[in-house]
């Protein structure tokens, strides 16, 4: 099994301040991957980096084979390489119809013109837009709530509409950031059952949370602290790790 | 905007000199000007987070006010001027009481209030055409029309007057922020609402005191500026923009930074006028300006995080 | 419902041919004005509510058509379009150039900076007075002319400018529709996840100032060849703030609201002008007002009264 996604011996500080120190983990392919760690870990950083928000001071980030590190954002989204935000990042002035048609950017290709003229070819895609945007309503159990404004609904139905959202960009490595935070129970589960199913598609997720139980749906969990990743392995050998252990019990 | 008559002539390397020299000294003089506007803008930012595009008009209503108190009542000159400040400092009052807290009780964003205050310096530019008329006027400065010279170059000594009163009025912005109570209960407010709200400030009073400072600092900038350029409605909106100019470069976070990023610009500006025709001073002002929003938002002393956008 | 509709339309339409056969002259004037602030607006309107971004550079646009079309005619004879092709290029040059830069601030820096490029513009057109005039201006322009029907008085040019404003209105709610439009306003709600949706925001943007700019050369274009004489008073900073403020009026969000905005920019003055000498002060007082009171502009208060009287099927 090839590795998805590799980073290589990335460091990062802001204002002297070192964040990551030397983080070297890979993602192979098809797996679901956990990163955690305690409050203040670097997580965040970490993402950001391999999200393309920010540029690593220094090391690469390799996805694919390819050194993307210097990709933008949405060059790396065209890679298909996804991510979710900590807080759930909808379009809120959008229907949830609309913010899963804004979804199929990537797969659709009118331009500014064609927008504009409203010729045939762009209404025929805007058609096709709001076909996928109904079925991915069905599939996440969003129909109910299909003509709302996004920015209305609760927290957790906003975790949904953003993860179905990226779904439908058909991302080969999506990055999810603490995407329990916020939800209760019964909504982590129906999380959990989405991200496997995700998953048996052939999508490899990157799973960053400081909630352990979260990340046992994980293959493979990376533990990062202070900025260097301490242990790698199955969740119940790093459950089972000292380091571990006394890391988050903050010692 | 020069309050040097432009010195004809360009003679040897000497000339050359006291010309570079004649136009820093102007330079410096603007740029006090504009970093008290800065100056006033950035309390104003500081304290509530908004932008406010009439603190140039709140100079215009300083400088009629102490123009009218000078010429109808025949008042003395520290009257006029003290009168000129408070008048700023009431339009301070009666903006925020009776418009800011209205718009921000309905929860606007920050373009509404850019917008709120750019359509309240509208209607003071408009007022003081109607009321006050068309012409410019000139109030008489500290030490009148008199010069001090040093090295053939010329500074009237109102300028003189005008940087050590905007230096004092930035000592004494500076302990009224971090040693008096009331000064560190605004601080506090705007640093973090919820946690002064709960030790018992009344924040959006402090909201408007700000707004009362930022307008008193206002008003004496424009009466300190009128002796220099004309009092003319139109004057306020390229003050702001100039005042804005200098309050980024020092750094919006940092009140007393705006008079540093003034004079700054201010020489910028009229040691480049030297290369290129008079006309472009406003071009290379507002340029400046583009440049370091875009490169050093968060000014030349760059400290503190960027709030600006 | 439909046929309600229908009607509603075919009274407008009816009424917007009737009118210049009534009113008066000054009347459809103003309505040409409105036609001209309509189309130049937009793309302010546009830019503030589909994009969030606050552009005051308008006035600049404005300029360099109705200089382009005013110079073509005169100075070297070139049919209009010829004028009009060449401030709309122009424009979308110096959009891209400048906007390129200038797109990465956000909020108040970036209200603040295309305020400086309004100042910028206007010293620009005083000071290039080869091109422009300068405050002597260019005069002589001729009038527009349409397979030979001389558009000479605001009777007829006013079947020219109403038809093309409600084209670039209706192309603009076509790229609303589009998957252009879901990505501009993706980038507006939360321009972070539209990045990753796969969103350049940042060509987004600049591709929507270029946009924006070219429909303030063509209103340009329109007013040079409709006053037939242009000078730099009338590329100023006051005008440049008010194509955002019909824009703000108008309500951003609707794009049909632009009109109502256009209206009230161009009516509003006329009407306080009778009060003399203090209608400066009642405007600038009336935009205060609207700014407090209405914050979807006239268009969102509009929209907001026919969803309350007609119930939901």
């Amino acid at each position: 099994m090839s590795n998805l996604l590799d980073v290589r011996n990335v460091s990062h500080s802001f204002r002297g301040l070192s964040v990551l120190r030397g983080v070297n983990f890979v993602a192979p392919q098809g797996q679901i991957v956990g990163l955690i760690g305690p409050n203040g870990a670097g997580k965040s950083t970490l993402f950001n980096i391999i999200s393309g928000f920010l540029e690593p001071n220094q090391g690469q980030v390799f996805y694919q084979g390819e050194d993307i590190s210097r990709l933008s954002v949405p060059q790396r989204s065209r890679r298909g390489l996804m991510r979710s935000f900590q807080t759930p990042q909808v379009f809120s002035h959008l229907t949830v119809r609309e913010n899963l048609m804004a979804g199929c950017y990537k797969e659709t290709g009118s331009g500014l013109i064609a927008g504009l003229s409203g010729m045939r070819g762009s209404r025929r895609e805007q058609a096709r837009m709001g076909d996928t945007a109904d079925r991915a309503c069905e599939i996440y159990g969003l129909t109910g709530v299909r003509d709302q404004l996004a920015g209305k609904l609760p927290g957790g139905q906003q975790r949904l509409v953003e993860l179905a959202r990226a779904a439908i960009g058909k991302p080969t490595l999506l990055c999810l950031d603490e995407p329990s935070s916020g939800l209760n129970t019964e909504e982590v589960n129906q999380l959990m059952a989405m991200l496997r199913r995700l998953n048996a598609e052939g999508v490899t997720i990157l799973l960053v949370s400081h909630d352990m139980d979260l990340v046992a749906v994980a293959e493979h969990v990376h533990v990062l602290c202070f900025g260097e990743i301490i242990a790698s392995g199955s969740f119940a050998a790093v459950k089972g790790d000292a380091r571990v252990r006394d890391a988050y019990l903050g010692v | 905007m020069h309050p040097f008559a432009p010195l004809a002539g360009r003679g040897g390397a000497l000339m050359d000199l006291t010309l570079l020299l004649q136009s820093i000294l102007a330079g410096t003089t603007n740029g006090f000007v504009y970093g008290l506007i800065g100056l006033g803008i950035s309390v104003i930012f500081r304290g509530t987070r908004i932008i406010n595009a009439m603190q140039g008009e709140c100079g215009l209503v300083g400088g009629v006010v102490a123009f009218l108190l000078l010429e109808k009542l025949g008042a003395p000159l520290w009257i006029a001027a003290l009168g000129g400040a408070l008048g700023g400092g009431l339009l301070g009052l009666v903006v925020d009481t009776l418009l800011v807290r209205p718009t921000r009780r309905r929860g606007a964003s920050e373009e509404s209030f850019l917008l709120l205050t750019l359509g309240v310096a509208f209607a003071i530019s408009a007022s003081v055409l109607f009321f006050f008329g068309r012409d410019s006027h000139i109030l008489p400065g500290i030490g009148g029309e008199a010069s001090a010279v040093f090295f053939d170059a010329a500074i009237r000594w109102h300028a003189i007057w005008l940087i050590i009163l905007s230096s004092a009025v930035m000592v004494l912005i500076w302990f009224f922020y971090h040693r008096t109570h009331l000064g560190l209960s605004m601080m506090a407010s705007s640093l973090d609402e919820e946690g002064a709200a709960t030790i018992g400030i009344d924040v959006p009073r402090m909201r408007t005191l700000t707004f009362v400072l930022g307008g008193l600092v206002g008003g004496l900038a424009g009466v300190l500026v009128s002796p220099l350029i004309t009092l003319h409605y139109e004057m306020g909106l390229l003050l702001t923009l100039k005042g804005f100019a200098a309050a980024i470069l020092g750094g919006l976070a940092n009140p007393f930074g705006a008079v540093l990023g003034g004079v700054t610009l201010g020489v910028i500006e009229s040691v480049a006028v030297l290369s290129v025709s008079s006309g472009y001073k406003d071009v290379i002002a507002m340029t400046l300006l583009i440049v370091i929003m875009i490169v050093m938002p968060n000014g030349m002393l760059g400290r503190g995080s960027r709030k600006g956008g | 419902m439909r046929i309600k509709r229908l009607v509603f339309a075919v009274v407008l339409v009816a009424l917007w041919i009737a009118i210049p056969a009534f009113a008066s002259r000054s009347v459809v004037d103003m309505l040409v004005w409105t036609g001209l602030y309509t189309i130049a607006g937009l793309g302010v309107s546009f830019l503030l509510g589909q994009c969030g971004i606050v552009s005051l550079a308008q006035s600049v646009f404005f300029g360099i058509g109705a200089y382009a079309s005013a110079y073509c005619a005169t100075q070297f004879g070139w049919m209009a379009p010829a004028g009009f092709l060449v401030g709309m290029v122009v424009s979308a040059l110096i959009a891209l150039a400048v906007g390129w830069p200038v797109l990465r601030l956000s909020g108040y820096f970036l209200a603040l900076a295309t305020l400086a490029l309004a100042i910028i513009g206007h010293v620009m057109f005083l000071e290039w007075d080869w091109l422009t005039g300068g405050t002597l201006g260019i005069g002589g322009i001729p009038a527009l002319d349409l397979f030979g029907f001389a558009l000479n008085t605001p009777q007829r040019f006013y079947f020219l400018v109403w038809p093309l404003a409600v084209f670039v209105l209706c192309l603009h709610r076509n790229l609303l529709h589009s998957r252009t439009g879901f990505a501009i306003r993706a980038m507006r709600d939360a321009p972070a996840a539209a990045q990753v949706l796969g969103v350049d925001t940042r060509v987004l943007k600049v591709k929507m100032f270029i946009l924006s700019a070219v429909l303030g050369a063509l209103a340009g274009s329109l007013f040079a060849h409709y006053v037939t004489f242009v000078s730099v008073d009338s590329f100023g900073v006051d005008r440049a703030i008010n194509f955002l403020l019909l824009a703000v009026l108008g309500g951003a969000t609707t794009i049909f609201g632009t009109i109502l905005g256009a209206l009230f920019i161009t009516v509003m003055p006329n009407v306080l002008s009778r009060f003399g000498d203090i209608h400066g002060v009642l405007f600038a007082a009336s935009l205060i007002l609207a700014v407090i009171f209405l914050p979807e502009g006239f268009g969102g208060a509009l929209r907001r009264a026919f969803v309350r009287s007609e119930p939901k099927p």
